[in-house]
C-alpha cells in the first residue's frame, strides 16, 4: 500500500519543478496579459489598481484601426515569408556541404558558420550598424569602388527591411545548420551504399535519402524559426528603432514601444495577444501538415 | 532496500525544490539601516565618493545599484507595479510625471517646506518645476542640463563669421553658406531623433504647446517654426536623416556638420574624441527666434520611493546630496551641472564654456509635465519624419497631430 503510493508519486516529483517553472514564468503571465488586454491599464493604474478600468474589446478594435500596427503586421509578414525559407534553405545547404567531408577544412567551416549564433545579438547589431553606415560603412565603401552609388541600407524605407533580414539570416544559419548536421550524421551509410549500387547519382541520393531522413529536423527547425521570426525584435530595436517611416517596425517592437515607452500596458497586451494567436495558428498548421505527411 | 532508495531520492528532490523556492524570494534580512539607492548611469565613479562621506558622518550605510539609462525605465516600471524597490532613486526629469502619477514617489512637501537645505529657491526654477506636481513636492533637484549651440569657430571664420549666429535668420544664413563648402557638407543639424527639438524651436517662435489642457500643436507659431526647420532640410543645409557619424566624423576635421544643438554631456565627448584643439570650437547661447531663445531644461532629481521602509534616513540622504560641497563633488566626477544656484560661485565652474550653459539656464524651461509626454514626443518624431523625408504638408500633419494628442491627453 505504502510502496505503491510512493511509486505513483515519484515521477510527479521529477516533473513538478518543470511544471512549476512553466506555470510561474509562462502560463500565469499569459493569463494575466490576457486580462490586462481588456483594460485601459496605464502608468496610473500600475501604482493604484483601483484606477484600472475594464474596457472590453476596445483595445483590439483600436489596434486594427491603428495604421502603425497594421504596418508592423505587414512588416512582420515580410520578415517571416522572406526570412524563414531563407534560413531553412541556406542552413540545410550548408549542412549538406559541410557533411560531405571530414577533414580540417570542413571542421573549420562548421566553426565559421556557427560563430554568429553564439555571439550576442546586440554586439552583432552594433557592428552591422557600422557596416551599413551610409557614408563610412564597409558595404558602401566597397560598392563605391565598383561604381555603384551609395545604398541607404538603414535609411531607405524600401531597403532597410531587407538589410535587417540579411543580418538576421546570417545570424540564424549557424544553429540550424548544427541541428541538420547532427541529423545528417544519424542517416545510416548503408542507405547510400545501397543507392549507389542501384546507380543513383549524388542529386538523386540527396533527394530520395537525405531529405526524407531529415523530415523531422526540418519540421523542428521550421517551427522554431517561424516562432523566432514572428517575434523579430532585437535587430530593429537596436539598429533602426522601427524607422525609417515605420518600415522596419515589427509587431514585437510595436508592443514594446507601446508598453514600455508609452506605458499603455493594456493596449500593448492586446497587441501581444494578436501576435500570440498568430504564432499558435501558424504552429498548429505546421503540426497538421506534419501529421498528414506521416499518415501517407 | 529499493524503498529506501526511492525515499531518499524523493527527499532529495523535495529538498532541491525547497531550496529553489526559497532562493527566489530574496529574503530582505540585511540590516534595516542600509539604504538602497538606484542610480541610472555610472553611480560608482559619480556618487560613491559622496555616499561614503554620508555613511561616515551618519553611520547609515547605502547600497548603490547602477543601472544603464537604457534599461532604467523598465526597472522603474517593475518597481512601480510590484511596489517593491529601492529607498532612494534617481529620476530623470522627464520621468517624473509618470511616476508621480503611478504613486511611486513619496510626497516630501513637509520636508521641503521645513528644511532650509531643501528650500526650492536654492535651485534653478526650471529644475524645481520638474519636482512639483499640483503644489506638492515629490523630489529634490540633483543636476541640471540645458541645450546650447555647439559650433566650429575656425570653420565659421573660413566663411566669414567671427561669432556664433545670434538669431534664427543669422543661423540659416551661416548654415547655408557652410553647406556650400562641398559635397556631403552641411551647416547645421536639425535633429530628427530628439523629441524636444521641434518643440524647443516652436517655443522660441512664441508657440505655447499645451494651454489649460488644450493642445496647441497646430498654431501658426508652431507650424511656421517647423517650416523654418524644414527649410534647412529641403535645401540640403541639414542632413535629412541621422548620418550615424561619431562626433569625430561629424564635428572633427573638416566638420561635415559644424553646428549642432546639444547638452553639456557633449563637452567631454568632444574633448576626448573629436581630436580638436580647445580654440577650434565653442558653445554659444541659442539663436533668438521671434519671441526668445528658450532652451530645454532636463536633468535628474532624487526622490524617495513611496513604499520604502526607511523614509527618515532616505530624506537625510536627500538633504546631504543637496549640500553645496556635494553638488560640486558630483560635478567634478561626472560633468553634470549642479542645480544648486549657490554652487555656481565655485571656481571649478568658471570656465568660459560652462558659463555659457549658466547663462542659457536663465532662459530654459522643461517640457510640459504630462504623464503622456513621452508618447507625445515619440508621436511627434513620427510626424516629423515624413515631413523631412517626403516634404509632407506641415499644416495638415500638425492639424492631425494636434487632434490625436488632444485625444491622448483627455483619455
Amino acid at each position: 500500500m505504502h510502496s505503491s503510493f510512493l511509486k505513483k508519486i515519484v515521477p510527479y516529483t521529477f516533473v513538478f519543478p518543470a511544471l512549476l517553472l512553466l506555470a510561474i514564468f509562462s502560463l500565469i503571465p499569459i493569463v494575466i496579459a490576457l486580462l490586462i488586454s481588456f483594460t485601459g491599464l496605464d502608468i496610473t493604474g500600475l501604482g493604484d489598481w483601483s484606477q484600472i478600468k475594464f474596457i472590453g474589446f476596445s483595445n483590439y478594435l483600436q489596434l486594427f484601426q491603428d495604421s502603425a500596427f497594421l504596418q508592423s503586421i505587414m512588416n512582420t509578414v515580410v520578415y517571416v515569408l522572406v526570412g524563414v525559407p531563407l534560413v531553412i534553405v541556406i542552413s540545410l545547404t550548408i549542412a549538406i556541404l559541410i557533411n560531405s567531408g571530414r577533414n580540417g577544412f570542413f571542421k573549420m567551416m562548421r566553426l565559421v558558420f556557427y560563430t554568429p549564433s553564439i555571439t550576442n545579438t546586440v554586439a552583432i547589431a552594433v557592428v552591422w550598424t557600422y557596416l551599413y553606415n551610409p557614408s563610412l560603412g564597409l558595404f558602401n565603401t566597397l560598392l563605391a569602388k565598383v561604381g555603384v552609388g551609395p545604398i541607404g541600407w538603414l535609411t531607405d524605407p524600401n531597403v532597410a527591411k531587407f538589410s535587417l533580414i540579411i543580418l538576421a539570416v546570417w545570424k540564424a544559419v549557424g544553429l540550424n545548420m548544427l541541428i541538420f548536421l547532427a541529423a545528417l550524421q544519424g542517416v545510416p551509410r548503408s542507405l547510400y551504399e545501397a543507392a549507389e549500387l542501384d546507380g543513383a547519382n549524388y542529386w538523386e541520393q540527396t533527394r530520395h535519402i537525405t531529405l526524407p531522413s531529415l523530415k523531422f529536423s526540418i519540421f523542428f527547425v521550421t517551427v522554431t524559426t517561424l516562432i523566432g521570426w514572428f517575434q523579430f525584435f532585437d535587430e530593429p530595436f537596436i539598429m533602426t528603432k522601427g524607422g525609417p517611416l515605420n518600415s522596419t517596425n515589427s509587431v514585437a517592437l510595436f508592443v514594446y514601444q507601446n508598453g514600455f515607452q508609452n506605458s499603455n500596458f493594456g493596449y500593448a497586451a492586446a497587441g501581444s495577444f494578436v501576435m500570440f494567436v498568430a504564432i499558435i495558428v501558424a504552429t498548429l498548421i505546421q503540426f497538421k501538415l506534419q501529421e498528414k505527411q506521416r499518415g501517407e | 532496500m529499493k524503498n529506501v532508495k526511492r525515499t531518499v531520492l524523493m527527499v532529495i528532490s523535495l529538498l532541491a525544490l525547497f531550496l529553489f523556492l526559497t532562493g527566489c524570494g530574496n529574503s530582505n534580512a540585511a540590516s534595516k539601516k542600509t539604504l538602497t539607492f538606484w542610480y541610472a548611469g555610472d553611480g560608482d565613479t559619480a556618487v560613491k565618493p559622496i555616499i561614503k562621506k554620508f555613511t561616515k558622518e551618519t553611520g547609515i550605510s547605502v547600497k548603490i545599484q547602477s543601472i544603464p539609462w537604457s534599461q532604467y525605465n523598465d526597472k522603474l516600471l517593475t518597481a512601480a507595479s510590484s511596489k517593491n524597490g529601492p529607498d532612494v532613486l534617481l529620476m530623470g526629469t522627464t520621468q517624473m510625471a509618470n511616476f508621480v502619477s503611478s504613486k511611486s514617489l513619496l510626497d516630501i512637501s513637509k520636508y521641503v517646506k521645513n528644511d532650509k537645505a531643501l528650500n526650492p529657491n536654492n535651485f534653478f526654477s526650471g529644475s524645481e518645476n520638474t519636482t512639483k506636481f499640483s503644489g506638492k513636492y515629490y523630489a529634490v533637484p540633483w543636476y541640471v542640463e540645458t541645450r546650447v549651440l555647439y559650433y566650429r569657430k575656425d570653420i565659421l571664420k573660413s566663411v566669414g563669421y567671427d561669432h556664433a549666429p545670434r538669431t534664427w535668420s543669422e543661423l540659416y544664413e551661416v548654415a547655408s553658406k557652410l553647406s556650400k563648402r562641398g559635397k556631403n557638407m552641411y551647416g547645421f543639424n536639425v535633429d530628427g531623433s530628439e523629441p524636444t527639438f521641434g518643440f524647443m524651436f516652436a517655443r522660441q517662435n512664441g508657440a505655447q504647446l499645451v494651454k489649460n489642457g488644450k493642445t496647441q500643436f497646430n498654431s501658426s507659431e508652431m507650424v511656421s517654426s517647423l517650416e523654418y526647420l524644414n527649410k534647412f532640410i529641403q535645401n540640403g543645409v541639414s542632413p535629412k536623416q541621422d548620418q550615424k557619424l561619431t562626433i569625430a566624423q561629424s564635428f572633427g576635421g573638416k566638420a561635415p556638420i559644424p553646428m549642432f544643438i546639444s547638452g553639456p554631456w557633449m563637452l567631454s565627448t568632444i574633448k576626448e574624441e573629436a581630436g580638436l584643439k580647445d580654440s577650434q570650437w565653442a558653445v554659444a547661447e541659442l539663436p533668438k527666434g521671434k519671441a526668445n531663445n528658450m532652451s530645454v531644461t532636463g536633468g535628474g532629481n532624487i526622490a524617495v520611493f513611496q513604499y520604502s521602509k526607511n523614509k527618515t534616513n532616505a530624506v537625510k540622504l536627500l538633504k546631504f546630496l543637496s549640500k553645496r560641497e556635494n553638488q560640486l563633488t558630483y560635478y567634478k566626477n561626472s560633468n553634470s551641472m549642479p542645480t544648486l544656484k549657490s554652487a555656481w560661485t565655485d571656481s571649478s565652474l568658471k570656465s568660459e564654456k560652462i558659463q555659457v550653459f549658466r547663462k542659457q539656464l536663465n532662459n530654459s524651461e522643461a517640457m510640459p509635465a504630462l504623464k503622456q509626454w513621452e508618447e507625445i514626443g515619440q508621436n511627434y518624431l513620427k510626424v516629423w519624419e515624413p515631413i523631412a523625408l517626403k516634404n509632407n504638408n506641415i499644416k495638415e500633419a500638425m492639424d492631425k497631430f494636434n487632434k490625436e494628442t488632444q485625444q491622448l491627453i483627455d483619455k
